[in-house]
């Protein structure tokens, strides 16, 4: 778990306005009909 | 960006305290937290919680919050009618195996019972969301946004209500106290579906792909379901930062 002061800036291709909280890696999201862990195949 | 709705997550306190400041507390602005979630998104639900879980765990050093939620349409492809099962939808309509979706609902499904959230795919009736997010616009301009972001979670995760159809939207949304005839002329006409389609490309400008996405203050993102402590020390950080900074 990261914290603020660990923040990074987002990658060149988000144009977010906003510092990253990293938090835990395994925080799930969805995206389409599925949900997964960023950084796996959707559906693992 | 539309205004926020007002939440103090049931906490007392409306600043920061400060205790070696001549003044215990300082009346501070609250703190933004602009959320782009789904409906139909069963990390969201479990995300709400665990960011209110999250702030009142900081007890009476919580600051105040204002939090906004916006529009993210998962799967716009989605039919308003869709018979059969959550189970049915992913593995026929979107040709996933079905083994697959089952692992992924009992996970989720574990997973919303630690958060107090009593999940049922069984009864889940999968819909298109576009219009549960055009009724949201409407309550946020009434005051009730979260509100009705709670009870149409709750309606579509644990109670298997259709939270495509508009009669039933509308008889949600008078629950929370939005009156009936106007939510269902908000709906019928459409007026909503400009700010929907800006929400989403606002998180499209972000970069945001997944939600739930959380954006506090306008400067710090929060990607996926955290853990509550992830959302507190967050919280706590950037108050604490902007205490300094305002000392």
């Amino acid at each position: 778990m990261s914290d603020v002061a660990a923040a990074s800036t987002t990658d060149a291709a988000a144009p977010a306005p906003f510092a990253m909280i990293t938090g835990d890696p395994s925080a799930m999201v969805c995206e389409g009909d599925v949900c997964y862990i960023p950084g796996t195949e959707p559906g693992e | 960006m539309a205004p926020a709705t007002r939440h103090r997550a049931n906490l007392p306190v409306r600043g920061i305290r400060r205790p070696n400041h001549p003044f215990a507390y300082v009346v501070s602005e609250p703190i933004k937290i602009d959320i782009w979630s789904d409906i139909a998104c069963p990390w969201c639900y479990i995300g709400k919680r665990h960011l209110e879980s999250g702030i009142a765990s900081l007890g009476e050093d919580a600051p105040e919050v204002d939090i906004t939620y916006h529009s993210f349409e998962l799967a716009p492809d989605t039919p308003v009618d869709f018979e059969g099962s959550e189970v049915d939808f992913l593995a026929k309509h979107k040709g996933m195996p079905v083994e697959r979706v089952q692992q992924m609902l009992e996970q989720v499904t574990g997973v919303a019972a630690t958060a107090g959230l009593d999940y049922d795919f069984d009864a889940l009736q999968h819909t298109k969301t576009l219009k549960a997010h055009e009724l949201l616009h409407f309550a946020k301009e009434q005051g009730l946004q979260l509100e009705l972001t709670e009870r149409l979670l709750r309606a579509y995760f644990t109670e298997g209500r259709h939270v495509g159809r508009v009669d039933e939207l509308v008889e949600l949304g008078a629950e929370i106290g939005l009156d009936a005839d106007a939510a269902r002329e908000a709906l019928d006409s459409g007026r909503y579906a400009a700010a929907v389609q800006a929400d989403i490309a606002q998180a499209q400008a972000y970069g945001i792909n997944g939600v739930p996405f959380f954006v506090i203050e306008g400067k710090y993102g929060i990607s996926g379901a955290q853990p509550a402590e992830v959302f507190a020390q967050a919280i706590a950080q950037i108050a604490g930062e902007r205490d300094g900074a305002a000392a």
